[in-house]
């Protein structure tokens, strides 16, 4: 008796824990799991009162080199300067390897 | 002056008379101002042999039908939604010995009394949980409002306008709506079946409400049963449909769009963020970090939310979006070593192991082999040499340039 009773109070404990934990985790506000789609104030209405208004005629969600400016689809950078691309180009140097194996190829 | 019980009988009548659909879904509504006179002057009956008397006052089965209607307030008003639920499915029962043998006027007041319907089984499985009691108001909602797309669907006499066929996308919605809540979702099919296989006009002519919730609807099925390109057409259908205002709605929709668009390689630009500050802070970590490769960041995020992407089953999608991130790390290798085509795979490895991901050489060769399998790099690794030989142009395509971007799920 005695022994399973202290065995269920540990993973009560843990239970516990794991709770707080959970507590800490950001929450979302209308992404909770109760949340459902809601029914709309109005039956119908025009463009106007919708995204589509911005598109001038581009297609929804063509991106920003379609005329879409709600979604980027050139975004890679070259100039990224941070402490990454110093380590980067600090490893690159140590090796050397990356010029002398290229040279190896082309002969 | 307060409305009785005989005056609501003869506007009931009036409105059935003018073929009002808007004045009799008004009258029907628990919450509409006359239901309190009713339960006044009834002194709040709760059950239908208090009001026998009634029956045969009016053409059939509009008497039952009010008589129903004094019972649901009645329920409503005491806070006893169970028993509310339950004289309200009666009530839409009888609605449809009418709804059926008449054109689509009273459309107005089926979704009314379906929605009110849904909205009883909502707080009557609420309340039942509450006090640790089983009930299945849903479930059976589900069925009812199932019965209703049926009778709908099958209008082959009232002329087009005024067909009951323009009820059929508001009803599945309702539907949809009642199988997520019980998460019956595989039920979903039979309605589309039917759908499909029936003669209705295009979605296009139906008011945008109706539209914006069923393409939501099945933007998340598609989601759900993994077919990512469809769930991606029909989401970003709804979200440039939804009224602006609908803002939840819309919060909803891009919810589960972003992920979608992002392994598109379509970020979400700062003008729409700013709107959605709630999804910003979920998704600006994975956008960040996709846009340096920064792969420990990404990681972190994954880590930060795993719970609630768990849980809104988005968990797969932005682990297996890691990929863009990756592909992002190893961009900036090849930035790094000037756009060279000749890399050795040492570089790549070492451009994980500063991310602070540690992992065997061998893995790094098999990362970038996998890189260059799935078309996120164009070239071939050298395995005697150990260099990866890279495309001389367009060595990292554009993300957004990949035309089956959803096979790397």
């Amino acid at each position: 008796m005695s022994s399973s009773a202290a065995s269920t109070s540990k993973p009560a404990e843990k239970v516990n824990e794991q709770t707080k934990e959970e507590d800490a985790q950001p929450t979302l506000g209308v992404l909770e799991e109760d949340d459902e789609f809601e029914e709309f104030a109005v039956a119908d209405w025009d463009d106007s009162h919708t995204d589509l208004a911005h598109l001038g005629g581009a297609a929804p969600g063509s991106a920003k080199s379609g005329g879409d400016k709600l979604w980027e689809d050139n975004w890679d950078d070259d100039d990224i300067e941070d402490e990454f691309s110093v380590q980067l180009r600090n490893e690159l140097a140590k090796t050397g390897k990356g010029d002398k194996d290229a040279d190896a190829m082309q002969q | 002056m307060p409305i009785t019980f005989s005056v609501f009988l003869t506007q009931l009548a009036t409105a059935l008379q003018a073929e009002n659909g808007p004045d009799l879904a008004f009258l029907l509504r628990p919450t509409s101002p006359h239901g309190k006179d009713l339960l006044k002057e009834l002194r709040s009956p709760t059950s239908r042999q208090q009001l026998s008397h009634y029956e045969g006052s009016i053409e059939g089965p509009w008497d039952e039908i009010a008589i129903q209607y004094v019972l649901v307030t009645s329920h409503a008003a005491k806070k006893r939604p169970g028993e509310a639920f339950k004289e309200q499915s009666t009530l839409v029962s009888l609605f449809f010995r009418y709804f059926t043998t008449n054109s689509g006027w009273t459309l107005p007041a089926l979704f009314s009394i379906l929605r009110d319907l849904r909205d009883l089984a909502f707080d009557a499985d609420f309340h039942a949980k509450y006090n640790g009691q089983k009930s299945e108001s849903m479930e059976e909602a589900a069925r009812i409002i199932a019965k209703a797309f049926g009778n709908c669907l099958t209008d082959r006499t009232s002329p087009y306008a005024y067909s009951r066929k323009w009820g059929v996308y508001y009803v599945v919605g309702l539907v949809l709506k009642c199988y997520f809540r019980v998460k019956r979702i595989s039920l979903s099919k039979n309605i589309l079946r039917a759908l499909e296989a029936n003669d209705i006009p295009p979605l296009a002519e139906y008011p945008r409400s109706h539209q914006v919730t069923y393409r939501y609807y099945l933007g998340m099925l598609s989601f759900l049963n993994e077919e990512y390109a469809k769930s991606e057409q029909e989401l970003t259908l709804a979200f440039y449909h939804c009224h602006i205002e609908a803002h939840s709605n819309q919060e909803r929709i891009l919810t589960f769009l972003i992920p979608l668009r992002i392994i598109r390689g379509h970020l979400p630009s700062t003008d729409l963020m700013q709107r959605f500050p709630i999804l910003d802070e979920l998704y600006a970590p994975f956008t960040a970090a996709i846009r340096t490769g920064d792969i420990s960041g990404y990681d972190a995020a994954l880590n930060k939310w795993e719970r609630r992407l768990v849980e809104l089953n988005l968990w797969l999608t932005l682990e297996k979006a890691r990929e863009l991130c990756l592909r992002g790390l190893f961009r900036r290798v090849w930035v790094a070593a000037q756009k060279g085509t000749r890399i050795p795979i040492s570089m790549f490895h070492s451009s994980l192991r500063i991310s602070g991901i540690t992992v065997d050489p061998e893995e790094a060769e098999c990362l970038v082999a996998n890189m260059i399998y799935k078309g996120f790099m164009r070239g071939y690794i050298s395995h005697e040499r150990q260099t990866v030989v890279l495309a001389g142009t367009n060595a990292f395509p554009r993300l957004a340039d990949r035309p089956t971007p959803f096979a790397v799920l």
